[in-house]
C-alpha cells in the first residue's frame, strides 16, 4: 500500500456523504504501455479501487501454435514479448530441445547468451525511455533509441529484420554471426556504461523525477510471492531470485555477474534495478564475446536442423533430412518440457506438449507480465490516481504476451 | 519423470485444494508459477489442468496435474497470484472454478460464445486466396495447409 | 486538380483551397493507437533517427478529437475492434488511416478467430503498409504517399475510391 495520500489535504467528512468518481483509463490511452484498460473508482484525486480489464490484444496465438510446425512456431514466439523477441525464441527452443535431447554447439549457446542479453539491454533502454515519458521527461526517450537503433541495427545485420528475427531456433541458431558484426558489437559494448551514466544522469537523482516514483507502489516481498510476481519487481521488493542464477540455462552458472536487488520495492527501486542490470547485461554480453569459441551454430542431428546447402548436392541422406523437415517438421518424442528462462520481465517460459507428430499438442507461454500486472490494484489503491501512471510504467508489462 | 526434469504430481481433482496446500506448505514449493490446461478430447475427465509451483529454497520446480470434465476448487483464495489463470482457463476451456471471486471472461469479450482453446473448436482461420491458386484451384479456394484448421 | 468555387484557377476560391490543401498535408498529425510491435517501430519512427517530424507529423495527439491520422499499428482483436471504430469516429474530417503492418492490413500471420482480418474491415484504409514489423523507412515512405495523396485535394482524396489498384497517385496536375 502506498502512503501518497500525505500529499493531499484530508478528506473529513462522513464516509456516506463522499461520492466515487468511476474514471475508465484506456484501452487507447498514451500511457498504458499498449492496450490496458483500468476501470479506477476514485474518492478524489485517491484510487479506491482499480481493475485492469486485460484481452484487447487476444490473439489466439496459443491456438495458432497447435496449426503450425515446431519450426513455424518459433515466428510466433517472436511476437509475443515483442521487446524480447531473442529471448521468447530462446525460451520456446530450450523446451523443444529438453524433449528431443539434442546437443547444441558450444558456439550456439555462447551466441544464445549473447543476444539475449544484448536484447536485454534494449527491452531496459525502452523502459527507462518510455517511464520517463510517462512521468514528462521526454528527452531520455530519444537518447535511448539512439542505442537502441545501434542493437536494432546489429540484429539486422546478422538476419535481415530488425526486430522480429525468430534467429534462435529448436536445434541452434538459424545461420551465423559474422566476426565483423560481433568485433562492431564490442565496440559498442564499450561505450555503453558512459551511455546508462547518461541516462541516469538525467533521471536517478532527478527531484521530480524521485519525487513521482520514491514511496510509490511499494510492494513488500510477501505481496509480491503471494502474486506470482518475478523478475525485476520480484527483485526490486527484495527476494534476489533471478533464474539465470538459481537455475541456469545456456552456461550460465560459468559466468560472472550480479544481480540488483531493491531495498524497498517501490517505483524508483524498480527503476535503479533495471538500470544495474542494465550494467550487469553488458558486462556479461563482454565475456560471451570473450568466451566466443570457433564452430557450428546449429546442431548435427539432422532430424532437428536441416544440413548444409552444400550437402544436398552430394548426399541422398542429406535431400531425404531435408525434405523430411520441410515436409513434416521436427517431431519430437511424446511428452512434454517447460524450460523456465529469465526474461528482461521475470520467470519466462513454453510448456509444450507434443504427441510425437510434426505439431504440438498444446503450447502455453508462461508469460511473466500476466503475473505481474496482477500486482497493479495493490501498487495503486490507496495512492494518487496521478502515481497510477508511475506504477505501470515501472512494472514495465508488454501486452502482447499478457493476452497471448 | 517428464523430459524436463520436473517431478510431477497426479491427483484427482477432489483432493486438488488439499495438495496445493501440502505443497506450498509441507513441500516447501511456497511460489506459484503457472496454471493452465490441456484438452485431452477423452470423453472423461477430458481437460488436464497444469500446475506449476517453485521452490524457494531448493530452486526446483514441481508440477501437479489433476484431470477433471469441467470444475475445480478453486486456489486464488489461498494464491492471489492464480487469480487471472484461473480466468484464462474458464475462458479459453470452460472450467469453472468453484469459489474463485470473480469468475469472469479475461481475454475474449465478454459476450464470446464457444471456448476456443478446446481442440474441438476450429481455429477460425479465413481461407487464403493468392492470385496462382485462384487460377489453378478458382476463386476463394482453400490450398491444403494455408490456414488449415486443427481438430 | 482541386475544386474551386468558380472553376479558375488563380480565383481568390482556388488560392484558397489549395493553401487548405498545402496547410493539411503539412501538418498531419497522428493519434497515438499503437497495439502492438508495429507500435514499437512507430515510436521509432518518430525517435531522432528517422524523425517523423520532420514529414509535418509533430506530434502524436493522444485525443483523437485532435488528430487527423490514425496509424493502426498492430493486430486488432475482437475486444478491441469496437474501441477502434470508436476512436475512429471520434476524429473530425478530414481523417485518414494508415493500416501499419500485416497484422492490421489483412491480420499477418495470425489468421484465427482472435483477430479482425484486416482492418479495413472496420474502417477505410488509405495506404497499407506491408511488413511485420515494417520498417520505419517502410512507415515514413507510407506517410509521403498519403501526403502527396492529400495534397491533391485534402477533402475528397480519401479511402481508396479515387485510385484503383495499380493505378500510380498523380503528380501536380497538369
Amino acid at each position: 500500500m502506498t502512503s501518497d495520500a500525505r500529499h493531499l489535504t484530508p478528506d473529513t467528512r462522513e464516509q456516506s456523504e463522499r461520492e466515487l468518481l468511476t474514471v475508465n483509463m484506456g484501452p487507447q490511452h498514451p500511457s498504458t504501455h499498449g492496450v490496458l484498460r483500468l476501470e479506477l473508482q476514485l474518492d478524489g484525486e485517491v484510487v479506491v479501487h482499480c481493475r485492469p480489464v486485460i484481452g484487447y490484444l487476444h490473439t489466439g496465438i496459443e491456438k495458432t501454435f497447435e496449426a503450425k510446425t515446431y519450426v513455424q512456431g518459433v515466428v510466433l514466439t517472436d511476437r509475443m514479448d515483442y521487446l524480447n523477441p531473442l529471448g521468447n525464441n530462446l525460451a520456446y527452443a530450450l523446451s523443444i530441445e529438453k524433449l528431443i535431447g539434442c546437443e547444441i554447439p558450444e558456439r550456439a549457446t555462447v551466441l544464445r547468451v549473447l543476444l539475449a542479453e544484448f536484447t536485454r539491454i534494449a527491452s531496459h533502454l525502452m523502459f527507462v525511455g518510455s517511464m520517463a515519458l510517462d512521468l514528462g521527461a521526454s528527452s531520455p526517450f530519444l537518447y535511448v533509441w539512439r542505442e537502441r537503433e545501434k542493437i536494432l541495427d546489429f540484429f539486422e545485420r546478422m538476419s535481415g529484420v530488425r526486430m522480429m528475427t525468430s534467429f534462435i531456433r529448436p536445434g541452434g541458431l538459424v545461420s551465423d554471426v559474422e566476426p565483423a558484426i560481433v568485433a562492431d558489437m564490442s565496440r559498442f559494448l564499450d561505450e555503453m556504461p558512459a551511455y546508462i551514466d547518461s541516462y541516469e544522469e538525467l533521471l536517478t537523482a532527478n527531484p521530480i523525477f524521485r519525487e513521482r516514483t520514491e514511496g510509490v507502489g511499494t510492494l513488500s516481498a510477501d505481496e509480491a510471492l503471494d502474486l506470482a510476481v518475478t523478475g525485476p519487481i520480484l527483485r526490486a521488493s527484495t527476494i534476489a531470485l533471478d533464474l539465470r542464477k538459481s537455475n541456469p540455462y545456456c552456461g550460465y552458472d560459468s559466468y560472472a555477474f550480479e544481480i540488483p536487488t531493491g531495498t524497498v520495492g517501490d517505483c524508483y527501486d524498480r527503476y535503479l534495478v533495471r538500470v544495474a542490470e542494465m550494467r550487469e547485461s553488458v558486462k556479461l554480453c563482454r565475456q560471451a564475446i570473450d568466451r566466443l569459441p570457433e564452430g557450428s551454430v546449429r546442431t548435427e542431428d539432422r532430424k532437428v536442423m536441416p544440413p548444409p546447402r552444400e550437402e544436398l548436392a552430394k548426399s541422398m541422406e542429406a535431400v531425404i533430412h531435408h525434405f523430411k523437415l520441410w515436409t513434416e517438421g521436427i517431431k519430437p518424442p511424446a511428452g512434454e518440457a517447460y524450460v523456465g528462462v529469465e526474461s528482461p520481465r521475470g520467470e519466462l517460459g513454453f510448456f509444450v506438449v507434443s504427441d510425437g507428430t510434426g505439431r504440438p499438442v498444446r503450447v502455453h507461454e508462461r508469460a511473466p507480465s500476466f503475473a505481474n500486472l496482477q500486482a497493479l490494484p495493490k501498487l495503486t489503491e490507496g495512492g494518487a490516481v496521478a502515481d497510477v501512471v508511475a506504477c505501470i510504467a515501472s512494472l514495465d508489462p508488454i501486452m502482447g504476451e499478457v493476452d497471448r | 519423470m517428464p523430459a524436463d526434469g520436473i517431478p510431477t504430481v497426479r491427483v484427482p481433482v477432489a483432493e486438488l485444494a488439499g495438495t496445493v496446500e501440502r505443497i506450498r506448505h509441507e513441500l516447501g514449493h511456497n511460489r506459484f508459477v503457472d496454471l493452465t490446461a490441456i484438452d485431452r478430447l477423452t470423453r472423461e475427465e477430458r481437460f488436464e489442468l497444469v500446475y506449476l509451483f517453485y521452490s524457494m529454497q531448493h530452486n526446483t520446480w514441481l508440477r501437479l496435474k489433476s484431470r477433471t470434465d469441467s470444475e475445480a476448487p478453486s486456489i486464488t483464495p489461498d494464491i492471489p497470484g492464480a487469480n487471472w489463470y484461473e480466468r484464462e482457463v474458464f475462458d479459453l476451456f470452460g472450467v469453472r472454478f468453484a469459489g474463485h471471486p470473480d469468475l469472469q471472461r479475461i481475454m475474449l469479450p465478454d459476450d464470446w460464445q464457444g471456448h476456443p482453446l478446446r481442440r474441438s473448436e476450429p481455429l477460425g482461420s479465413e481461407p487464403v486466396d493468392f492470385t496462382v491458386t485462384r487460377e489453378a484451384y478458382g476463386v476463394g479456394s482453400q490450398v491444403a495447409g494455408l490456414g488449415e484448421e486443427h481438430v | 486538380m482541386a475544386v474551386t468555387p468558380d472553376g479558375k484557377s488563380g480565383s481568390p476560391g482556388y488560392l484558397l483551397s489549395r493553401l487548405e490543401d498545402w496547410a493539411r498535408e503539412s501538418s498531419i498529425w497522428p493519434v497515438t493507437f499503437g497495439l502492438a510491435c508495429c507500435a514499437i517501430e512507430m515510436m521509432a519512427t518518430g525517435a531522432s533517427r528517422f524523425d517523423m517530424a520532420r514529414f509535418g507529423s509533430e506530434l502524436f495527439r493522444a485525443s483523437p478529437r485532435q488528430a487527423d491520422l490514425m496509424i493502426v499499428a498492430g493486430r486488432v482483436s475482437q475486444k478491441m475492434a469496437p474501441v477502434l471504430r470508436e476512436i475512429y469516429d471520434q476524429m473530425p474530417e478530414p481523417k485518414w488511416v494508415i493500416a501499419m503492418g500485416d497484422c492490421a492490413s489483412c491480420s499477418g500471420v495470425f489468421n484465427n478467430y482472435a483477430l479482425i482480418q484486416g482492418v479495413d474491415k472496420i474502417v477505410p484504409v488509405d495506404v497499407y503498409v506491408p511488413g511485420c514489423p515494417p520498417t520505419p523507412d517502410a512507415l515514413l515512405d507510407s506517410l509521403i504517399k498519403l501526403k502527396e495523396r492529400v495534397k491533391l485535394d485534402s477533402r475528397t482524396a480519401r479511402h481508396g475510391a479515387q485510385t484503383g489498384p495499380g493505378v500510380g497517385i498523380p503528380h501536380e496536375p497538369a
